[in-house]
């Protein structure tokens, strides 16, 4: 023996209450963030963790719904009865309800949790829940329960930043964040988060990658370099540069086309504007009959060969996109501000290669198992795509490294590393051994990290 | 030498307004809308709160006090009534109780603690005339109410006249030297016939009601032998005394000595030869000798320096009670009963009264700012007085579409369709 024996988490010993805006529910997913608490509560509930997730749900759907394991709560839904479009309908009206009305009800859930023995996680994400976070903790500080629960609230995005009260944030709740570089980004804020990383589900590794419907897509495109893109249409996504590269392939001679997939935002034009300029030549693939399906999408590009761009103007399903991935020679996702980057590891994890920018995507290592560009410069994707081209070799290196690393951001795999870093916050606060809590800080910044970063602030995205 | 003392009390709990301000969506309904506007959660804390450190304990040392030949006048508002019935029934149970004592008498209180007479005296008559038979009902009393208090105890030449219209024997007034001005408070006095006017005695009510765990005042500390001497050696009729109820246990907390103070007073006093009345045992005693007084066009009130300087005395004030009057008038245009309800829970004094300290130092800003929510500082001073005026803007928007034959102009339509260019 080598002291007191220290408190493990474990399904037996803790429960996770998930404090989000975004959920499961078709209303409630608008981006990332809800597939992300979706994949994590699941998986959680999986392993054998009880989860309660408290959310902006349908107002159709009921309040409370409990499987085995997990617990959907939809919060507001008085509210969402009058902004049917979807979580972020309503916003601001949705915000002041949860702040107001979240804190009591989790309150009452970790004294739940309490009384059955176990620690309550409560992790909640992303900007709209920090409020709630810290009533929270001035709830469970009344109580005289505080140390007894465990809070964490994670960073998802910058979004929102500017409406969070870093200093108290930090002093209520334990912050987490998804990459190295986000972490950076918020020494800016005077804080140092926790970094555990975004995952994917497992069945995108344990699947077998569709290979021929592959085979299908690049028969009917025929020759040529194929690139895909998707992402809203945000100037972050850096469309601009991929449309350019584009160019300037086609320019030098090489027969390269590119599926694209935007959102609804306006920079799309400016995007497709700056094609036609280049002389681009641009196919819109409509929905029709409302299939998404491959086979409509190659019977279109059959028709339409020869295209240097195809923008799909439909929502693409998740088997389709794994086509895409696989199928084409590059995927780009070449953002230029990714807190993690989630779709150059769902292309990893298809065995596509990714092109991945360089802020938040810790995973991706260049000419290793994907390639990354460290600039906005369209010359310098141009180079690496003129590079894979005809590399075989190359790219089926970084189709085999992709699929090694894709494994092992599985949530399963990622979970492991969240629990060691909340078992160690546990630990430290004394909810979890039988030492006494000691006072400590593990959020503050380094000493001088957030002058140093309010000097280079305005370095932050300039390219070479 | 004054041989009488009338005691009288004011139970009451503001609803207190959602900070920061929520949204209304659009169209929605009354109750939807109450769900936005109110912080019902921190309501029910705070009732829970005062339930614990004064109602209970303090009903029942007034219940003692009733058996020992005490008496009390009892006003409660319906702004109260409400939270606890919801959040507090044993509280109402025991306020039932001493109320069916036959030393208690029941004062009807203006119901919401509102402003209403300031915007609206008819309805402010009819709400005064309504309030008694429904505290009667609320509060299981054998009689309606005779005597009656406003919010603050505001008094005034109009409010008077209402009082007389809605029925009233009697009426509460704070008897400040501007309105008093050579006159004793220990007397009777009326305006027209009726409604009598009780005067409470400012400087004797303020000994307990704010000073008594003053220890930078002279007269600390307060002991219940030297209380009644002071009753006792003062000229008049009868001594109206007006008192929070939450100065037992709340105002002045139990380490205060409140309660013995209390407890010692009855007997202390009846040594002296004081006997205690009720409000309307105070008219039948002395209304044939009861004196004229000449009322003020100025409303005066119990609160601050007795004029309405404590509830409009700085800009924020001011704004927000013109808020509330537009409030007021938008809810009238709807002509829905539910939503004007509404707005006369806005004209609450208690959201004028929390946002005093705006831009003021001294006695009365932290009489004001012990009121505020402990909850809103964290907003900021800034932040909490532009929040409530939120509420309110709020509020005025989302009856838009209760307003009849409101449409909403299309403004997307009409770029889209270049309306607005062709106009």
């Amino acid at each position: 023996m080598y002291g007191p024996r220290q408190q493990k988490l474990s399904p037996q010993t803790c429960e996770f209450l998930l404090l989000c805006f975004e959920g499961p529910d078709e209303y409630s997913l608008a981006g990332g963030l809800g597939v992300r608490v979706t994949e994590l509560a699941r998986t959680l509930a999986d392993l054998g963790y009880d989860v309660k997730l408290t959310f902006i749900g349908d107002p159709q759907k009921p309040y409370h719904e409990g499987e085995e394991r997990l617990n959907l709560y939809r919060w507001a839904q008085w509210v969402s009865r009058y902004y049917p479009a979807g979580v972020y309908d309503g916003e601001e009206a949705k915000l002041a309800e949860f702040s107001s009305s979240v804190p009591a009800h989790i309150v009452k859930l970790c004294r739940e949790t309490l009384t059955r023995g176990k620690v309550p996680i409560v992790l909640a994400e992303d900007w709209h829940t920090a409020g709630a976070l810290c009533a929270i903790s001035d709830m469970l500080h009344l109580e005289g329960i505080r140390s007894k629960c465990l809070l964490f609230w994670n960073a998802n995005t910058t979004a929102g930043f500017h409406r969070i009260d870093f200093a108290r944030l930090n002093f209520c709740a334990t912050l987490l964040t998804v990459s190295r570089f986000m972490k950076h980004e918020m020494w800016k804020y005077g804080v140092n988060p926790i970094v555990v990383p975004n995952g994917i589900p497992s069945r995108l590794v344990t699947a077998e990658p569709p290979h021929k419907e592959a085979a299908e897509l690049r028969g009917a495109l025929g020759e040529g370099l194929t690139l895909f893109k998707i992402g809203r249409f945000s100037p972050d996504k850096r469309w601009m540069m991929a449309v350019e590269a584009l160019g300037e392939l086609v320019r030098r001679g090489v027969p390269a086309r590119l599926l694209m997939r935007g959102g609804m935002e306006p920079h799309g034009g400016e995007v497709l504007q700056r094609a036609a300029h280049m002389g681009l030549s641009i196919v819109d693939v409509p929905l029709e009959r409302g299939r998404r399906d491959l086979k409509n999408l190659l019977a279109f590009v059959r028709v339409h060969a020869g295209a240097h761009i195809y923008n799909l103007k439909y929502f693409v399903p998740e088997e389709v996109t794994r086509v895409l991935y696989l199928g084409a020679d590059a995927v780009l996702a070449n953002s230029g501000f990714e807190p993690f980057g989630l779709v150059g590891l769902e292309v990893m994890a298809a065995g596509g290669v990714a092109v991945t920018g360089a802020t938040g995507e810790d995973y991706a290592r260049n000419l290793e198992n994907a390639l990354v560009v460290e600039t906005e410069d369209p010359w310098e994707l141009t180079l690496l795509l003129q590079g894979l081209f005809g590399d075989e070799e190359l790219s089926r290196h970084l189709r085999a490294e992709g699929r090694k690393t894709a494994r092992t951001f599985v949530w399963e795999r990622v979970i492991g590393d969240l629990i060691h870093r909340l078992t160690y916050v546990g630990q430290k606060q004394g909810a979890l051994s039988h030492r006494a809590a000691r006072p400590h800080s593990v959020g503050t910044a380094p000493k001088g990290a957030k002058e140093k970063a309010a000097r280079q602030r305005s370095f932050r995205k300039v390219g070479v | 030498m004054a041989r009488y003392v009338s005691v009288y009390c004011v139970i009451h709990q503001p609803r207190r307004l959602k900070l920061p301000a929520q949204i209304i969506p659009r169209h929605a309904t009354a109750e939807d809308i109450a769900r936005c506007l109110f912080d019902e959660p921190m309501n029910r804390r705070y009732l829970e709160k005062v339930a614990e450190t004064c109602y209970r304990p303090a009903t029942k040392m007034f219940r003692k006090l009733l058996d020992r030949g005490f008496k009390l006048s009892l006003g409660i508002s319906l702004s109260f009534v409400e939270q606890a019935e919801r959040w507090a029934p044993d509280v109402m149970d025991d306020l039932k109780e001493l109320l069916a004592h036959e030393n208690a008498e029941l004062i009807a209180v203006e119901p919401y603690h509102s402003f209403l007479f300031y915007f609206d005296i008819g309805a402010f008559t009819r709400q005064m005339r309504w309030v008694a038979g429904e505290l009667k009902r609320r509060m299981g009393s054998a009689t309606k109410p005779v005597v009656a208090d406003t919010t603050e105890m505001f008094m005034s030449n109009d409010i008077y006249h209402a009082l007389q219209r809605a029925g009233y024997r009697g009426a509460l007034l704070d008897g400040r030297p501007w309105v008093m001005e050579w006159r004793s408070p220990a007397h009777v006095y009326h305006y027209g016939t009726r409604p009598y006017l009780l005067v409470r005695h400012t400087d004797l009510s303020d000994d307990v009601g704010y000073r008594f765990s003053n220890r930078g005042w002279s007269g600390w500390p307060l002991t219940a032998d030297r209380y009644a001497e002071w009753l006792a050696r003062s000229e008049g009729d009868c001594i109206t005394i007006g008192w929070d109820y939450e100065t037992f246990g709340e105002h002045h907390r139990t380490e205060s000595g409140i309660f013995p103070f209390m407890e010692n007073l009855v007997d202390e006093a009846t040594k002296r030869g004081i006997s205690f009345l009720t409000a309307s045992q105070v008219i039948e005693e002395f209304h044939e000798q009861s004196y004229h007084l000449p009322l003020p066009e100025h409303a005066c009130t119990w609160a601050g320096s007795g004029d309405v300087g404590f509830f409009l005395g700085n800009d924020v004030q001011q704004a927000v009670f013109r808020l509330m009057h537009h409030a007021y008038n938008k809810a009238s245009l709807t002509k829905e009963k539910d939503l004007i309800d509404l707005a006369v829970w806005l004209m609450q004094s208690d959201n004028l009264h929390l946002i005093q300290w705006h831009g003021r130092a001294g006695a009365e800003a932290e009489v004001s700012a012990y009121f505020t929510p402990r909850e809103w500082w964290q907003l900021g001073a800034g932040a909490i007085v532009a929040e409530i005026q939120n509420v309110y803007k709020n509020f005025i928007k989302a009856l838009d579409h209760h307003v009849p034959g409101f449409e909403e102009v299309d403004l997307y339509r009409q770029f889209a369709y270049g309306e607005i260019a062709a106009q």
